[in-house]
């Protein structure tokens, strides 16, 4: 059996797949104690028979997102401090002309680590590596002593030039120890050995949050599990849903500072495969948050860094994935001017919104839902949570406004719409893309319930609901073989002098790699590539592919070659007589894995099908409408549904509009168009 | 004047719409942002193959897209990156195409131009404009202007404050083709490659470029396909017509009356006493505003000058960032405004004689004058002056081997604070307005030139007191490993560039100094040149700024001024350091009224010292910010009292 889970702000997802059956549990996240939700889904999917459990979690995104963080110093070089204020510099387009814009992580907004923990020590390095001016230890010392009395809990290093010589950090770090203690250190030669200070220093500054939010996490993590009796292979999936064992993610764990949004991705990318669909938009609407991503012609668009935020580098290999403030928690609130505002804020999962009788007295989506009739509140998250409407009801009531009850509903609900609608299209925009040729995967428990009322406003092809929409991101953990990735970083020019050192890197990570799997070594198949540059730039084309095996002065050739093709296909220009320059070099160990299968449906007989019940839909049109219920388990292969409906499944919801028809695919998933 | 009444575009029916933009609203909104798309994808590329540090590091170009003759070359889409270039390329693609002779462009032609006086910026900055046709005619014109890191001249790599005419700027390029029928023109590429410094450079960045419009047009020319080359115009005239409606309104927003405002440059490179003014009356009626520059200082002797469109881009900047921040800039920004630009005045100079190459050092006067007059018609839109002034430093020489090297804007003040606006302080390190582009990494810079940049970090005490405080002053060390030659041009340290508004305090104005080795060795001393001790100063160089006359520390109030224009070349042994302070930024409102909780928390953060706290904000505060910055507190009755006493001072 394997075991998918995926923690997302408000819900914790679980799939178990076992004989080719899918088995689901959702769980509400516990924002405190995190691993506690997580191990109840576990025991719940019968995690104790199960060889493989891969994790993936927004867990540490989230904390960095509401600066829910914990106080860390950065050290760097003395008259370098604020490296971590300045950023790239660079400003998004719409504050091309707007001087109010402020860096979202700047002294003047959210820093992460204050100023005032981010301390110059004296000291610094040149770019051949060479001293200019020694570490002075009395003044690191003096400093954190400064530190301890402040009570940091971990200390990030990046000195600068220190991706060529990591001497200083390495003394830094023993000094940190001494005085600080066994607290999480990591220093920016090992963490992300990159020129340009600012990535490598962000990075480093993520790592340590992940060390200390991810650090104690794991560990109980695995105790709890094996407490449950589960004796197999704990994984995390990085931010490209790529994964990596949980011990060894560990040790540079700002790589799974974002992996749900990218399984979500992979597995529409699998299922879309399965029914043919190879250009999807797909959007998962949690409680939280809307997290958009793209598959062109099948594939998943990688990135060799990832912004939390706007300018927020890491450098990690990522999925492409947009995160909007929309989900079902979203609060409905009313701005000073008498807008009805709809998130970015969220009720979260406690005390959730209000008709979850956990004291929430703000409205939210789900409210707005429930009092139009689409949710069935006996029904919500599989019965296991009953709703109360008068409560969803109170908190309409109670908002500041002159607005009569039945606009206050429908304004929440099509600002709602509106906002992720808006929220696809610049995703669309932005990869130059017509939404037209797309069709729009709709995921995460809110997902089917909002995104059709999209789909006119998008001018998607079509939504597509797939089989258990509510954990989807989950069945993306595994929906894939398993790659284990690593990489290296060094600035080499390539060409026969070369040959030896990148030789010793690939081996010595591929040894590494392969160390993981003990008798399962066979099956690996590696997969090898490079980011490099043309002498003289600062930017390198990545993914340049490399050959497989010992690097002999003939494979160097064609490493070399290799980097000319991509760089013609991608620049237009071929500069054979500028040298090579290697800068990252990365494997991928490839394990076959038992990959989920979806059960396909039997056929009906193509006909539109009569609802199971109606309801009256109120709030969508000056007067309650009558629409149709349909239970999901009861629908055929080939059926039709018309809308208005609501179709329910266990975790989930679709809500067609009027207009709207759905038809049934082979494995399950509802195809909205217009009809 | 009589007010044009228009039906809002909101408000046009789906065939009005569709009357007048050949498409439906859909079409015209995914058009108009796919041609941003497309611009930013042209750059990106660029930027991640280019090879000179001014374009790879710095982001040192634009892109932009104008229409076809038949609607005057208006242009809809601009890239995300320097203002101040594509405000000006909208007259370089009209005036290059139009001397050059529409008639006579054909596909797969790339026209060029560098002619500040024809196209705006200055020499180096290259506009290379593609005409992109479909069935046979043309439909619109795709520009990438990128500066080159040389374009001959009496200084390599072109930035001075000291050239005297237009001779000794660099080449000028009048509209000519550099390709046809997409292959190279050799003459082309000889006439800037035997007149240029650092060709090794300067071929792979321009066959990059050309790659970039390809791009552009390929992409241009599948939307055109699928669209419709009508519905691709009426593309173009929503995009202005959408920031058009917007400026109208935020325009008609202002109360009618008569606006004035000024600023000040130090001196040009001739004569020290010399200032230069820019002086703007502004009138506004209705929807309506008429800028007149009538006053402005005739144009300087040397190269601090810039043209009118450099100018006419500030103005557009000025009223945008004021007015209405969010929507597009392009041609639709000027439709109801009127400019009045002296000719061969400091802010609209002519050739031979007037000489452009730190067009911005003018043309940023322009936007901060602009912001002045206009402080009063805003109210608490008003926003704090920037740090106003890139004091831009450009150095070269050899290598041990004998191989050149040269600096660009990567030692100098180019980057800076903002001012503080009703929404919050400022930050410390951005572009100047006019501009957006990246920080050239200190990594970068040291990877590749002998220079060890020891300092980028924020001044305390500088930025403009408010209750929103301005973002504070950047000072950068930069130490040069061999003996060097370096131009450096602050000219805008008299009167801070970092104006406060509504009540707020004005940012301190900047500095710069050399540091000869011979008195401070950073490599003996094993540590950095030290931020403000007397006798380390004493044995500084100043370059400019307003200073003390014994000890050369910053004294904005009662110090000499010290021209930068004594020495146009500065020659350096190995590991002296180059200082330079930026202005800078304004506040905004009355800072005795900022909470002290926030004050408190700049000095924690080491933004404000406890004496600043005292002196410009009435707050006490106690303690040890070094040692125990968690340990301050405030005295709550002694600022009271402090700021009961400064605000009865204050009147």
């Amino acid at each position: 059996m394997m075991i998918g889970v995926d923690v997302g702000g408000t819900f914790t997802d679980v799939v178990a797949i076992a004989n080719g059956e899918i088995r689901t549990v959702k769980v509400s996240t516990n924002v405190k104690d995190t691993h506690l939700a997580v191990l109840q889904g576990a025991e719940e999917a019968g995690v104790g028979g199960a060889t493989v459990f891969n994790h993936a979690s927004t867990h540490g995104l989230n904390a960095v997102i509401t600066r829910r963080l914990p106080k860390i110093a950065f050290l760097t070089t003395l008259g370098h401090r604020d490296i971590l204020d300045i950023g790239s510099n660079y400003r998004p387009l719409d504050a091309l002309t707007d001087a109010s814009w402020r860096r979202p992580f700047g002294d003047a907004m959210r820093p992460l680590v204050p100023r005032y923990l981010r301390r110059g020590i004296r000291e610094r390095l040149t770019a051949d590596g060479g001293v200019l001016i020694p570490l002075d230890e009395d003044d690191a010392r003096r400093q954190l002593a400064v530190l301890r009395r402040c009570d940091v809990q971990g200390v990030a290093i990046c000195l600068i030039n220190a991706y060529v010589n990591a001497h200083h950090e390495e003394r830094l770090r023993e000094l940190v120890r001494e005085v600080l203690g066994d607290i999480p250190v990591s220093i920016s030669s090992e963490t992300s050995p990159l020129a340009k200070e600012w990535a490598r220093a962000s990075t480093t500054t993520i790592d340590v949050f992940m060390k200390l939010i991810y650090g104690d996490y794991t560990k109980k993590l695995g105790d709890g599990l094996a407490d449950l009796g589960f004796s197999g292979t704990f994984n995390y999936a990085n931010c490209a849903a790529q994964l990596v064992r949980a011990d060894i993610a560990m040790e540079q764990p700002f790589e799974i500072v974002f992996a749900g949004p990218a399984a979500g991705t992979v597995a529409s990318a699998h299922f879309g495969k399965l029914i043919d669909r190879g250009d999807l938009l797909c959007v998962d609407v949690g409680g939280t948050s809307c997290d958009i991503s793209m598959v062109t012609a099948g594939q998943p668009y990688v990135n060799t860094t990832f912004l939390l935020e706007h300018d927020l580098i890491v450098n990690a290999l990522s999925n492409e994935v947009e995160s909007i403030g929309a989900g079902g928690g979203s609060l409905v609130t009313i701005s000073s001017a008498g807008e009805v505002l709809v998130g970015p804020g969220s009720a979260g999962a406690d005390p959730g919104p209000a008709c979850y009788g956990k004291g929430g007295t703000q409205p939210a989506s789900t409210d707005t839902l429930v009092l139009m009739g689409v949710i069935d509140p006996s029904t919500f998250a599989g019965g296991r949570m009953s709703l109360d409407p008068d409560l969803s009801r109170q908190a309409f009531e109670n908002l500041d406004t002159t607005l009569p009850f039945d606009q206050r509903v429908s304004y929440a609900f099509n600002i709602g719409i509106n906002n992720v609608a808006e929220g696809i299209t610049n995703i669309a925009i932005k990869h130059g893309i017509d939404a037209r040729d797309y069709s729009l995967v709709a995921f995460g428990a809110a997902g089917p319930m909002l995104l059709p009322a999209t789909m006119d406003l998008v001018h998607a092809r079509e939504v597509i609901v797939p089989p258990h929409p509510g954990l989807f991101s989950a069945l993306g953990l595994v929906s894939s073989d398993q790659v284990y990735g690593d990489s290296r970083s060094s600035y080499t020019m390539l060409g026969t002098e070369a040959v030896e050192s990148v030789n010793k890197v690939y081996r010595q990570m591929e040894d590494k790699l392969r160390e993981r799997f003990d008798d399962k070594a066979p099956d690996i198949e590696f997969v090898r590539s490079m980011d490099a540059r043309l002498a003289g730039q600062t930017w390198e084309t990545p993914f340049v592919a490399v050959p497989s095996g010992e690097i002999t002065p003939e494979k160097m050739d064609e490493m070399i070659a290799n980097f000319h093709d991509v760089y013609e296909s991608r620049a237009g220009n071929r500069f054979e007589a500028l040298p090579v320059q290697g800068v990252t070099y990365r494997v991928e160990a490839v394990v076959k894995a038992d990959k989920v299968e979806y059960p396909r449906l039997d056929r009906g007989d193509g006909q539109v099908i009569k609802p199971d019940s109606t309801f009256q839909l109120r709030y969508l049109q000056d007067k309650p409408i009558t629409a149709g219920r349909y239970q999901r388990e009861n629908l055929k292969a080939g059926d039709k549904v018309e809308g208005p409906a609501v179709i329910h499944e266990t975790l989930s919801t679709t809500f067609m509009l009027p207009g709207q028809i759905a038809e049934v695919g082979e494995y399950g998933e509802l195809r909205i168009t217009r009809a | 004047m009589t007010e044009q009444t228009e039906t809002a575009l909101k408000n046009l029916s789906d065939a009005e719409f569709e009357q007048r933009y050949a498409c439906d609203r859909y079409t015209a909104t995914v058009l108009s942002n796919r041609m941003r798309y497309i611009v930013e994808h042209m750059c990106t590329n660029l930027l991640h193959h280019a090879f000179s540090m001014i374009l790879r590091d710095w982001y040192d170009f634009a892109a932009t897209i104008s229409g076809p003759k038949s609607m005057n070359y208006t242009q809809s889409t601009v890239s995300n990156s320097l203002v101040l270039f594509s405000g000006a390329m909208e007259h370089a693609v009209r005036n290059a195409v139009e001397e050059f002779g529409v008639d006579k462009l054909r596909p797969g032609d790339v026209l060029m131009v560098n002619d500040p006086y024809r196209g705006g910026n200055h020499v180096n900055d290259i506009c290379f404009i593609r005409p992109v046709f479909h069935n046979g005619g043309i439909v619109t014109f795709v520009a990438l202007r990128a500066h080159q890191l040389d374009m001959g001249g009496i200084v390599p790599a072109g930035f001075s404050a000291t050239k005297k005419d237009v001779y000794e700027t660099g080449l000028v390029i009048p509209p000519m083709l550099i390709y046809r029928d997409d292959e190279p023109i050799a003459s082309s590429f000889h006439l800037i490659f035997d007149n240029a410094r650092y060709c090794a450079l300067l071929l792979p960045d321009m066959i990059t470029i050309y790659q970039n419009l390809l791009l552009g047009e390929r992409l241009m020319t599948e939307s055109i396909s699928r669209y419709g080359a009508e519905a691709w115009l009426g593309a173009i005239q929503y995009s202005c017509d959408v920031t058009a409606e917007s400026m109208h309104d935020a325009i008609s927003a202002l109360p009618d009356g008569v606006y004035e405002g000024d600023d000040l440059v130090d001196a040009d490179g001739i004569d020290q006493t010399r200032e230069y003014l820019v002086k703007v009356k502004i009138t506004k009626h209705g929807s309506n505003m008429e800028f007149d520059f009538s006053g402005t200082s005739m144009q300087a002797r040397t190269s601090i000058n810039c043209g009118m469109f450099d100018t006419k881009t500030a103005v557009g900047v000025a009223l945008k960032i004021l007015l209405d921040p969010k929507s597009a800039f392009n041609s639709g920004v000027y439709r109801n405004l009127d400019l009045m630009i002296p000719p061969s005045s400091f802010i609209g100079a002519s050739p031979p004689d007037g000489p452009l190459f730190l067009y911005w050092e003018a043309s940023m006067p322009v936007l901060l004058a602009v912001f002045r007059a206009l402080e009063p018609a805003v109210g608490l839109n008003a926003v704090g002056g920037d740090y106003g002034s890139l004091s831009i430093h450009n150095g070269h020489g050899v290598l041990p081997d004998g191989t050149p090297w040269v600096t660009v804007a990567q030692c100098g003040g180019e980057h800076g604070p903002w001012g503080a606006t009703r929404s919050g302080d400022a930050d410390s390190y951005e572009a100047f307005y006019l501009a957006n582009n990246l920080d050239p990494a200190t990594e970068a810079i040291e990877s590749e030139l002998p220079i060890v940049v020891l300092r980028k970090e924020y001044v305390p005490d500088s930025a403009g007191a408010g209750y929103n405080r301005g973002g504070a002053a950047v000072r950068r060390d930069s130490l040069f490993l061999h003996g060097a030659s370096h131009t450096s041009s602050p000219v805008h340290t008299k009167r801070s560039s970092g104006a406060g508004v509504n009540g707020g305090g004005t940012g301190k104005a900047g500095a710069v100094w050399l540091f000869p080795a011979e008195n401070y060795d950073v490599a003996k001393k094993k540590h950095l040149v030290p931020t403000d001790d007397a006798e380390v100063f004493r044995g500084s160089v100043p370059i400019s700024g307003l200073l003390d006359k014994d000890t050369n520390l910053q004294d904005p109030e009662n110090g000499k001024y010290f021209w930068f224009g004594s020495n146009p070349l500065w020659h350096t042994k190995p590991n002296d350091v180059f200082r330079y302070i930026t202005n800078g930024g304004g506040g905004w409102g009355n800072p005795l009224e900022r909470e002290t909780e926030r004050v408190m928390r700049d000095v924690r953060d080491e933004y404000v010292t406890i004496e600043g706290a005292a002196r410009d904000f009435g707050v006490v505060v106690q303690g040890d910010p070094f040692e125990d910055p968690e340990g301050l507190t405030i005295d709550e009755d002694a600022t009271r009292a402090m700021r009961a006493a400064m605000a009865a001072a204050a009147g």
